[in-house]
Parts: C-alpha cells; structure tokens; sequence
C-alpha cells in the first residue's frame, strides 16, 4: 500500500528569476515519515504541492514506486494531502467529509460507513459524524481533515504544517496523533513544518531546504551531531563556530590543540559544538573562560563564555549558581566536537 | 432625536409613494379582480371573474406557454450565468467584466430590437447566412420571431439575464476557497466532482437567488413577448394586457384576476424551487 517516493532534480520557478525550488532530489521509502524543513519561502510548500499533482514542476522527475507521476492530475495520484487550514466542506456533515474521497471512488456506501467510523475512531472523534464543521473546534476539525485523508488508505500522505494553526497546548496532542496514526497505518509520509522541534519530534528523516535548495537530508540527530554546513548548524541553533587547523590527529585553535572523536582530514576547518554539550569541568579540551552574560529562559540559563578573546555559549540547568563575570574552567568534549569543512568562510565575523 | 427615528423620518417620503401607489395599485387590483369596480357599478363581489379566466382554454393554451418561456429562459440563463462565472472566476481582466457585463445596463425593449435586428428573416443572421451559403434565400433562415418556440423571446431573455446570474454568482464564488477544491481534488475527485460536489452547493444560494429573480421577472415581463412572440397565444401578461385594453370596462376584473394569478403563480413555483434546492443542496 504505502509507495516509494523519488524526486529526482526537481525545480520550479514562478517567474523567470524566481526560483522557488532548484534540483530538490531525495527519496522516501516506503513507511517513512519525512519532514521538508526550512523557514517560509524555503521552497517546502511548493515542493508539497508537486507531489500533490496541483503544481507541475518546471524542471525534473517525481516517481512513485519507480514510475513518473508527472502529468498524474491529483485525483488519480492516490496522494492525500492535509492543508494548513481545515478546509472541511462546510455543506457536509463530518461524516460525508470522511467519507468524500470513498464516494468519489465510488465505493457502495454500506462499505464506505464502517471505513468512516473507523477513520473517525483513529483520530478519537467517533461520536461527531452528524456535526457539522462550523460545530467542531479548531483541533477537532483538523482531526477530521486527518481522518478524511486516511480513509482512502493514500499511498501517500502529504501534510502542510496541519499544526500550526493549532494552539500550542493542541498541537502536541495532535503532533502525537499524526505520529500513531502514521505508525500504525505504514503511510509513506512528506510533512511540511517551519518548526524544527516538530520536524525533529515527528520525522525519521529531515530535509532542511532554504531557498529552495536540499541543504542536508538525514536522520534528526545528525543535524544536531553533524551539520553539513554552518548554515545547518545555525538552523538547528548552533551559536558556537570556532576556526582552527586540523592535524595529526587534533585541531589546533585559540583555545589550544582540541581533539575530536570522529577523524579530520587535514586543513582549515571550523569547529562546532552545541550549547548544551559544553561543560564546566576540567579534563580533556579544557580553558580557562569567563561568564559575560547569563539569560534566563526557564528550562535553561544561557551563558555567553569569552576564552582568549573567543566568544562561545553554552546552556546550562535553570538552578545555575554562576554569574556574570565568575572564572570557570570549561571544557569542550571530543565527542561533541564536529569539524565543518567550510573552511576560512566559516569564521566567524 | 434617536437614530431609528431619523431614518424613519428620511424614509417617509419613498415609502409613501411605494405604500400609496404600489401598495394602492394592489389593492385595487385585487378588488376589481373580485368584481368590485364602482366606477362603472360593479359593486358586488364575486370569483367570476377567476372563474371565467381559469375556465377558459385561452388562459390555459397561455399559462403553458408563460411557464415554457420563463422555464426555458431561466435554466438556460442558469447555466450558462454558472459557466461564464466559472470562467471570469480566475481572469482578473476588468476589460472582459465589464464587456460581460455590458447587456445589465441595456433596457429589455432595446434588446428585444436588437434580437430582432439579428435573428428576423430579414435580418443580419439570415444574410450572413445566406452569404456563407448555409441558406439558399434569406428568407429561408428559420423563423425565430413570431414562432410557436418563442425561440426570440427566450434568446432576448438569455441574453439580458445571463449577466445578472453571473454577477451574483460571482459574488458567491468569491465566497468559495479555491483551496477546497484542491482538497477536493486530492481526495479524488475530477474536475465535473469538484464542481458537482464542492462548488455547486456551495455558491446554490447565489444560483438560487439570481435564477429565482430572473424566473419571476420573465413570468411576469409583459414588454419581449408581446414585441417579439405570435399573436396566440401570448403569455399571461400579455392576455392580461390585451383583457385590460378591452373597449368593455366589463372585461377589466378578468385582467385583474390574471394578474392575481400571475402573482400566486410566481410564488407558488418559487416556493417550489426553493424547497427543491434545499433538498439538492443537503445531498
């Protein structure tokens, strides 16, 4: 049922310098969950709409299963997609919502009522099929755009940032949805989200796009672990960039011969390391440093850290005794440090 | 001085004259249908007159041909108003609204000279046709005015009135998320299910509202059938007017009866439509 999906170079452009997608090629595996990451504008939305069949692509291939869909309008694509907003038909009961794509397919309606409860109990809204969407609330409304996608069994799923019209307490209970309900039913799923901590939470792989290029495809840890690029680690909320020279074996930077866990190959590199994976402790990668500044943010306290004119920073349990202007001795481990091979640009202004 | 006082007062002079000539004009209306005329000593009432009109073959040779005219005026407006609407829906050329929508601002008995300039034996049709040698004689082009089909009178209406559904399912339109029916779509459904499923229902009461008015000026409109359609039978209107131009004041409650007909008639089939439209609209 759930289908391989390849793209394979794709582009598009709106107008003739406008490019809103370049050369997007990847490939989804059947049951996978993947989510287009990239701030508005990155090109996701678009990339979206071209799997859906409602946009044809400028340039490029979009196969399902090995065969090009080009061409395939929507409603032969067995593609189902959910949109931002709703959209429930506003002149039908929940249940002819759910039950739209089995009656257009023309499945005899006593076969097409067990498939809507069904759909409805998957999504915890069993109990509303006589309402009408102007009766339901938001989140509950967007359970049912869910449930009518599914009831067709899609081989492919496409959801557009269905939470982020949710209020923020809905959106965990229906990120969880999403998750069991992509879980249990084995939908090959493209998910489109701004929000990284959701594309994390939700996707077994992420594609980060900005401006309309793939930047990195992988698993969520790697964006953290190993970013293929400054641009990638900043993202993902990487402030600490330190240039240096690799040899033998360490890094050789202002705050001394660092060593790394994974390999280097020899040159100008520039180091990364999380907030959060930096410690104050003596050992292995260890400086003398100062705190110059430290923000609260309630689950954590930010600290900015300044070792031999090199500004770094690095997050801390919110019950912190440090202050601004303390000594410390900080220590950068070598299994948290990950070399960019971007070079002399990576440096820090 | 409170605002619901300040509009009443403004709105005193209009509704006296719509309360006193309209309003009047109905009433009298109804009563001399019931017989009661004192200007020439009818004084009693009575449905003779209902029942003279209502028995006659006459009236009913002319009710079948109103209700054909206004019938076949109003679908054919309706569906074609529904497809141009569709069409100007997405092109945002104001050049192409306003040419569209160019017939609203022209009077009926203006267009009705204008179908008959074009569509008569003797007209620019009939020797464009003859011209590209589709018919031997002008004259041989088919008679379209005057004729049993009223072909004229409903093409004169067509003409006039598919603008006016247009503009107001238009409006509707505007109402109508295009991103509906590209869930529509993904969902499954081909271009004629998205229209049929998605779009229809939802615009039906812009559809429901432009035809139904366009049902009830044509079933009521005296001025096209009588310029345009065969001396018999005429639609109700026109036999109301023939009946009311009598030489017999006597023959006056019979107009008046027709036009109380006309209006209990136009009611009880928008009743119809409305109820019928509903129930569509539900699925």
């Amino acid at each position: 049922m759930s289908a391989r999906l390849e793209l394979e170079g794709v582009s598009h452009r709106y107008s003739r310098d406008e490019w809103a997608l370049s050369e997007l090629s990847l490939a989804v595996e059947p049951g996978e969950l993947v989510a287009f990451l990239g701030p508005s504008g990155c090109g996701k939305t678009t990339a979206l709409k071209i799997l859906s069949g409602l946009l044809t692509p400028t340039g490029g291939d979009v196969r399902v299963d090995g065969r090009s869909v080009l061409g395939v309008p929507p409603e032969r694509r067995e593609a189902a997609m959910v949109f931002q907003k709703p959209l429930l038909f506003p002149h039908m009961s929940v249940e002819a919502n759910v039950g739209f794509g089995l009656k257009m397919r023309g499945v005899p309606r006593g076969e097409s009522g067990g498939k809507v409860e069904t759909a409805l109990r998957r999504v915890r809204m069993d109990g509303y099929a006589d309402r009408k969407p102007g009766e339901l609330s938001g989140g509950q409304q967007q359970r049912v755009a869910l449930a009518r996608a599914l009831v067709t069994e899609p081989g492919l799923l496409l959801l557009d940032e269905p939470l982020s019209s949710l209020d923020a307490n809905l959106r965990e209970g229906m990120r969880e949805l999403v998750k069991e309900v992509q879980e249990s039913g084995g939908y090959t799923t493209v998910f489109v989200t701004h929000d990284q901590e959701e594309a994390v939470v939700l996707a077994d792989r992420i594609a980060l796009l900005f401006d309309g290029r793939l930047r990195m495809y992988d698993r969520p840890q790697a964006f953290y672990e190993r970013p293929a690029s400054r641009e990638v680690a900043e993202f993902f909320g990487t402030a600490n960039f330190l240039p240096g020279r690799a040899r033998n074996g360490t890094v050789e930077t202002r705050l001394g011969d660092l060593r790394l866990s994974t390999p280097t190959p020899p040159g100008e590199v520039t180091l990364t390391i999380r907030p959060e994976a930096v410690r104050f402790e003596e050992g292995e990668n260890s400086f003398a440093a100062r705190i110059t500044s430290t923000t609260y943010l309630g689950t954590q306290v930010t600290c900015g850290l300044d070792a031999a004119g090199v500004q770094l920073k690095a997050s801390l349990p919110p019950h912190t005794q440090l202050r601004e202007g303390d000594r410390v001795t900080a220590r950068l481990p070598a299994e948290s440090l990950w070399a960019l091979e971007d070079g002399p640009e990576g440096q820090p202004g | 001085m409170s605002d619901r006082v300040k509009i009443a007062l403004l709105l005193t002079p209009a509704l006296l004259v719509l309360g006193v000539l309209f309003s009047g004009g109905v009433l009298a209306a109804l009563l001399q249908s019931l017989g009661y005329f004192p200007a020439i000593g009818m004084t009693e009432f009575s449905l003779d007159a209902y029942r003279e009109v209502l028995g006659s073959r006459d009236f009913l040779d002319s009710l079948g041909l109103t209700v054909y005219i206004a019938g076949a005026s109003t679908a054919i407006s309706t569906v074609l108003a529904v497809a141009a609407a569709l069409a100007l829906r997405r092109s945002s050329g104001r050049v192409s609204a306003v040419v569209f929508q160019l017939p609203i601002t022209i009077p009926h008995l203006v267009a009705a000279v204008g179908v008959a300039l074009v569509v008569s034996q003797t007209g620019l049709g009939a020797r464009l046709a003859a011209a590209l040698g589709l018919v031997g004689e002008p004259s041989e082009f088919p008679a379209l005015l005057y004729d049993p089909y009223s072909v004229g009178i409903i093409l004169t209406y067509v003409w006039k009135e598919v603008p006016f559904i247009a503009l107001i399912v238009l409006a509707a339109l505007r109402g109508v998320s295009e991103e509906l029916e590209e869930v529509a779509g993904t969902l499954g459904a081909n271009a004629w299910q998205r229209f049929w499923y998605v779009t229809l229902p939802l615009i039906s009461p812009g559809v429901v509202a432009g035809s139904l008015i366009v049902f009830a000026f044509t079933f009521g409109a005296f001025e096209i059938p009588f310029l345009l359609g065969q001396t018999y039978p005429n639609i109700l209107p026109v036999m109301a007017y023939n009946e009311y131009r009598d030489i017999d004041l006597a023959a006056r409650p019979a107009a008046m009866a027709i036009n109380v007909v006309i209006a209990v008639m136009t009611a009880l089939f928008a009743a119809l439509y409305l109820r019928l439209s509903r129930r569509l609209r539900r699925g």
